[in-house]
């Protein structure tokens, strides 16, 4: 049996596969933000109880948690102390010196995590070629641990410049501190957290990943002291944001990797299911209340970046290429003051939620779109738990047709055709944006909205079909459930892509495969499912962002320098519209990526019963003027290879899917609804 | 055909898709530090008849360029003489509508079934663009022919083809042209890569209804900005403030405005203000409309989208031959410091009919530090890099403390970036001790960034404001500190520069300091919060002194 879990603000989801996937339960219970692993635990059991299983043979027990997210966001995590070199305690909070927008003279980056008395200085500076300008004085360590323990910090960062590539003061500097304080005072170095040049995004990943170890930590002695009560034997491992997993260990010691992860989860589950499909070239769009996802996957693997914010401070980790933008069910349409309809980014939320839900909403939302288009069910939602108010929605959809001066057929259409060109806009900047055309993918859609969505959204794409997993609702719990262990090693390399800077690659490819190794052992994973991936950053010489480029160092390939060229010039064509052959180009980075792949249940398939009939008809609008009498269908009594042709409506719990007049969908053996659409 | 509110709104959402997109492409993949770090650049879509319809992210200075841009190209070209393939070139701010040379302006037209539909463009500003002094920006000139290479709008590409032999020209008087023509690539890129797209977007909608979508969306920001205006009550304000020097022959250079709001409408007027200067810190027109642009956006609707409707209700009244709408040919590359002053002279003027939007005086520079010198590699380099200082305080809060207000708002380069490229070393980059002025909610605090030569003689240029006059305080707000420049020799001794230094030699380990102002206080000091107070002294922000003298005395 393997467990998921992914908890969010309203729910927690669980994902528990039994008998080797010939059974998948599904589960969501409402969340408990001040101590989430009641609901954790609460769940499972109550699974547990009607299944009547034992919770021993739970093999694997994966979680995405977002504790540190929300502690970072209310501001409620450690003390933590920085100690840098004379003359730089203000670098944390100059950040960049930039306002977040330049027409905003009353937005500003939010206040740093330490506060400047806890930001201390000593003598101690290097340069970049790792001279010494200044010795660390370590003499002076003494008057600050005084003041430390006197402050009661939780826990020390180390931030020196130039560390990236001569840790050895901040190495030196924290072993002192470390013998001079007491144990419960945690020391670490910005080395250690993420080993890369550019001295502001380093030192707050640091501070970040500092502010974060009591309070993750506490949350995960609390979470395991009870998995370990009710008798699971297997250690919890923990989502990261580059959609992998970590054990306690290692998720205890860089805390600051758990965040993100919600959306990153999503992509995994997206994954599996469409790489058993057969699928290998994705855009994923999850749809929820508020935000739209997306991220895209080139021959399955998800594109990773490094460049990530989090509560508004830039990070430095491995994570997905996730974008998100503000549309959702929720989201509310207005007049802006130049007299256009726009929609969110501003959302009804769960309360009050659309108007239709009658729990008080006054604004016209998607939701209330999709009521009025006769797109969603007009009486009810959630299998009939959830009343809908069709009359409210459309009261408030013809006041704001009034004010647009347009008929409400066409508000209606309208804010559901502006809400998805947010989406549009996502997809583009990381798919056409990035030299990828979007019709020569499939677009999965998730997320409780994503299917009401993904018809506008894939023909102004130009993308031909279109998957819907069989719950899309709970994506991220599978997700979280069938994920690989993963970790990444980063060095700053910055030479030129010539003999020596080769060796210099080489030797640093080395050290990393080391510390590769010793992870793998750590982590006891099995050398036949041990994975290694490999990626150089490089750039012309003189510019400032570098591309990532797949290099297999493993391989003796005599011609590297060659082939890193061509690579370069062609990613670099693809992103930016020209290459330059006579540029000399800098490598900048090594990075690998270390995959324990663990062993994973198949997924369940429905049956191939006798194709069933429509349980229902409802007049709903596609397009200004055309409006269908569409059948109505129970998901979850479809089966295997059942063909719909459009126009037609599946409903299930929290799902429904439309499919447009001429688009044909099929069921396949895993349950999956494939459209294809008919331009 | 006029378009409906919401197609209206799906076209400027894909139109400004494509501007950003161009955006981000050119700052990815541009060589100048100005561009790729410190986002000194800007795109636009256009109309075909020249009017700015999109904006990308952008500078605020390079605003009303981009306004004027293509309307020169067509009243010199006519609209007749614009073909399928050409790209245009212009920098100047006389013959084109640049506000400075380093600022690079390439426009490209969009054909479809053979009528010109769009235009695409990109402003980027280059480390290089030639004349006296390495980097194009330091002060000590005193007409546009030394400041660098001018350029009048030309053709770039014909039939989509570069002219190749005007490349060359351009790049022969450019210093490291090597990566100048990365530049040059960059920017023709961004047009190419916007071209195809609005293609694509054009065949979807069609020329008409791009046509009409164009006006609609033009008219929607006109709209837009009138009922911003609206906010303001109807009176005439009145402001004065003083420009340091202009490092040449003049110092304490008076600006002055009259802004008169009635109903949604405004004009400013700058009768008053002192004449055009020497030195390098005149104002063209361009820079004059962005500066009183910037104001009413920030102030009324900061979320306005910028097109040309901006332009509908408003009026700006200079005199010829003034620092504020300088005749040819007067040097203009440090512009930026003036565009920050009128800026404040606006806000300040303004503060009564929006007290609770309106801040303090902040550190009112476009502080620059430039180094040239020979490195270890025997290769030339040019550094400049842009520091930022205190923002004003607000009516319910402090100001930012080391911060780039208004007219910039351009990144800092890492340290680990610069050390690694550069002969240079930082010695301390912090904030500047009781630098904010007093307040009930106090002016951020200047910052103090110290560079030391590493083996070899380095020249430096630097440009300063608000080194004489302080940044002003409001109702009841105390002024902040002001900046300076000095030099450390290797002994210790100290020098202060002058507020804009030009062309210094600098011996090995000699330590360039630059502080900056900081900015002025809102409201009494008296009315400061104990716990205010107390977090102002346990930050060691400022000092005991500083604070019993301004809130307890």
């Amino acid at each position: 049996m393997y467990v998921g879990v992914d908890v969010g603000g309203t729910f927690t989801d669980l994902a528990i596969n039994l008998n080797n996937g010939r059974n998948l339960i599904l589960f969501k219970l409402p969340s408990t933000p001040k101590a989430p692993e009641l609901a954790i635990i609460n769940g499972l059991k109550t699974v547990l109880k009607s299944q009547n299983l034992s919770s021993k043979e739970i093999k694997r027990f994966s979680h995405g948690t977002t504790v540190g997210t929300n502690a970072l966001i209310e501001r409620k995590c450690g003390k933590v102390a920085l100690i840098t070199s004379r003359g730089f305690k203000d670098l944390l909070e100059i950040g960049r010196q930039t306002r977040p927008t330049v027409y905003n003279m009353h937005l500003d980056h939010p206040k740093p995590l330490v506060d400047r008395h806890l930001r201390l200085e000593v003598s101690q500076r290097r340069l970049a070629d790792g001279s010494l300008h200044v010795p660390l004085e370590e003499i002076e360590l003494k008057e600050i641990s005084k003041k430390l323990k006197k402050e009661k910090v939780n826990c020390i960062v180390i931030c020196f410049l130039h560390s990236y590539a001569y840790p050895e003061d901040e190495d030196v500097c924290a072993k002192i501190l470390k013998s001079l304080l007491p144990k419960e005072i945690k020391v670490l170095t910005s080395s250690s957290v993420y080993p890369e040049f550019r001295e502001y995004e380093r030192f707050s990943t640091a501070v970040l990943n500092a502010a974060l170890i009591t309070v993750l930590g506490s949350y995960l002695d609390r979470l395991t002291n009870l998995t370990e009560d009710i008798g699971i034997k297997n250690e919890v491992k923990i989502s990261q944001s580059s959609g992998g997993l970590m054990s306690v260990r290692m998720a205890k010691k860089f805390p600051v990797r758990a965040s993100l992860s919600g959306p990153a989860a999503g992509v995994q589950g997206a994954l599996r299911r469409s790489l058993a499909a057969g699928f290998k070239d994705i855009i994923t769009l999850d749809v929820g209340g508020t935000s739209a996802d997306v991220a895209l996957l080139k021959n399955g693997k998800p594109v990773e970046v490094n460049e990530r914010d989090l509560a508004g401070f830039p990070i430095r980790i491995p994570s997905l290429d996730v974008n998100s933008v503000g549309a959702g069910g929720g989201s509310i349409a207005w007049i802006d003051r130049d007299g256009l309809l726009k929609v969110g980014p501003k959302s009804a939320g769960a309360v009050p939620g659309p108007a239709c839900y009658d729990l008080g909403g006054k604004d016209p939302t998607v939701t209330d779109a999709n009521v009025m288009l006769g797109r969603l069910n007009q009486e009810s939602l959630l299998d009939g738990e959830m009343k809908i108010n069709k009359q409210l929605s459309l009261d408030c959809i013809v006041k704001l047709a009034k004010e647009l001066k347009v008929d409400p057929e066409e508000a209606a259409l309208g804010i559901v055709k502006v809400s998805c060109a947010t989406m549009v806009k996502a997809i583009r900047s990381i798919s056409i944006e990035r030299g990828h055309d979007p019709s020569e993918f499939l677009l999965f859609v998730y997320g409780g909205a994503g299917a009401l969505h993904a018809n506008d959204v894939a023909r102004e794409l130009g993308m031909k079909k279109i998957i819907i997993p069989p719950n899309p609702g709970i994506l991220c719990a599978e997700g979280v459930m069938n994920a690989s262990l993963s970790t990444e090693f980063v060095s700053t390399i910055l030479t030129n892509l010539d003999d020596s800077g080769i060796v210099f690659l080489r030797k640093t490819g080395n050290n990393l495969l080391q510390r590769v190794n010793k992870w793998f052992k750590d982590e006891e994973v099995p050398i036949k499912q041990r994975q290694v991936w490999w990626s150089i950053g490089a750039r012309y010489f003189g510019q400032n962002y570098e591309l990532s480029l797949s290099i297999d160092l493993s391989k003796n390939n005599k011609n590297i320098i060659n082939e890193i060229k061509q690579e370069f010039h062609k990613e670099h064509e693809l992103n930016y519209g020209f290459a330059s052959e006579t540029e000399s180009i800098q490598i900048v980075n090594l990075a690998v990526k270390a995959l324990g792949n663990l062993e994973t249940p198949s997924l369940p398939k429905v049956s191939k019963d006798k194709v069933k009939e429509p349980i229902g008809f409802r007049e709903t609008i596609f397009e200004l003027d055309k409006r269908y009498k569409t059948p109505i269908f129970n998901r979850r009594k479809l089966v295997a290879n059942q063909q719909i042709i459009g126009p037609a409506l599946i409903e299930q719990m929290d799902t429904t899917t439309i499919i447009f007049p001429n688009d044909s969908c099929v069921v396949d053996e895993w349950g999956n609804l494939i459209i294809s659409v008919n331009d | 055909m006029t378009m409906s509110p919401i197609n209206a709104e799906l076209l400027r959402n894909a139109m400004s898709s494509i501007a950003d997109e161009m955006y981000i492409a050119l700052m990815k993949s541009a060589y100048s530090t100005n561009i790729k770090e410190r986002k000194d650049h800007s795109t636009a879509i256009f109309d075909s008849h020249g009017r700015v319809v999109v904006q990308g992210e952008s500078m605020p200075l390079h605003l009303a360029s981009m306004l004027g841009l293509i309307e020169i190209v067509l009243e010199k070209y006519g609209k007749n003489g614009i073909k399928e393939g050409d790209m245009f070139l212009s920098n100047d701010p006389y013959a084109g509508r640049g506000s400075h040379l380093p600022d690079v302006a390439i426009a490209a037209p969009i054909f479809n079934n053979g009528e010109l539909v769009l235009f695409v463009s990109n402003i980027a500003h280059h480390a290089d663009i030639g004349g006296m002094s390495p980097g194009s920006m330091a002060g000590g000139m005193t007409e546009i022919y030394q400041e660098g290479l001018r350029i009048p709008p030309i053709r770039l590409f014909e039939n989509g083809v570069i002219k190749q032999d005007l490349m060359d020209m351009i790049l022969l008087n450019v210093r490291v042209p090597e990566e100048r023509l990365g530049d040059y690539n960059a920017q023709i890129a961004a047009n190419q890569l916007g071209k195809r797209r609005c293609l694509s977007l054009i065949n979807k909608w069609g020329n008409d209804r791009i046509r009409d979508g164009c006006d609609a969306i033009i008219s929607a920001v006109a709209k837009r900005t009138r009922y911003a205006i609206k906010d303001l009550p109807d009176g005439i304000y009145n402001f004065n403030d003083i420009v340091d020097d202009d490092g040449v022959s003049r110092s304490n250079i008076k600006i002055s405005v009259k802004i008169s709001v009635k109903n949604d409408e405004v004009n400013f007027n700058f009768e008053g203000t002192d004449t055009q200067v020497e030195g390098n810190i005149n104002v063209t027109m361009a820079g004059l409309q962005a500066s009183c642009l910037y104001c009413l956006k920030v102030l009324l609707d900061p979320d306005c989208p910028q097109n040309h409707g901006m332009l509908d209700p408003i009026t700006i009244n200079a005199p010829k031959g003034s620092i504020v709408n300088a005749n040819f040919p007067s040097a203009s590359a440090g512009r930026a410091q003036t565009g920050q002053r009128i800026i404040d002279c606006i806000l300040g003027a303004l503060a009564p009919a929006c007290p609770e939007k309106i801040i303090a005086a902040g550190n009112g520079a476009n502080t620059s530090a430039a180094f040239f010198g020979k490195g270890k590699n025997g290769k030339y380099y040019v550094y400049l890099e842009t520091l930022g200082g205190g923002a004003g305080g607000r009516s319910y809060k402090d100001g930012t403390d080391g911060v780039q207000v208004h007219m910039t708002n351009t990144s800092n380069l890492p340290i680990e970036a610069l050390e690694t490229e550069y002969p240079l070393m930082i010695e301390r980059y912090e904030f500047n001790k009781n630098s904010g002025g007093a307040g009930k909610f106090r002016g951020g605090l200047g910052i103090r960034r110290d560079y030391r030569t590493i083996g070899h003689e380095t020249t430096f240029s630097g440009q300063g404001e608000r080194c004489v006059n302080q940044p002003w305080g409001i109702f009841g707000g105390k002024p902040g500190q002001t900046g300076s420049f000095s030099i450390i020799s290797e002994k210790g001794k100290v020098i202060r520069l002058s507020n804009k230094p030009s062309a210094l030699r600098v011996g090995t380990d000699n330590i360039i300091s630059v502080k900056t102002a900081g900015a002025g206080g809102y409201g009494n000091p008296k009315k400061r919060s104990e716990k205010n107070i107390i977090e102002d002294k346990k930050s060691g922000k400022f000092s005991q002194s500083f604070i019993e003298k301004q809130y307890y005395k």
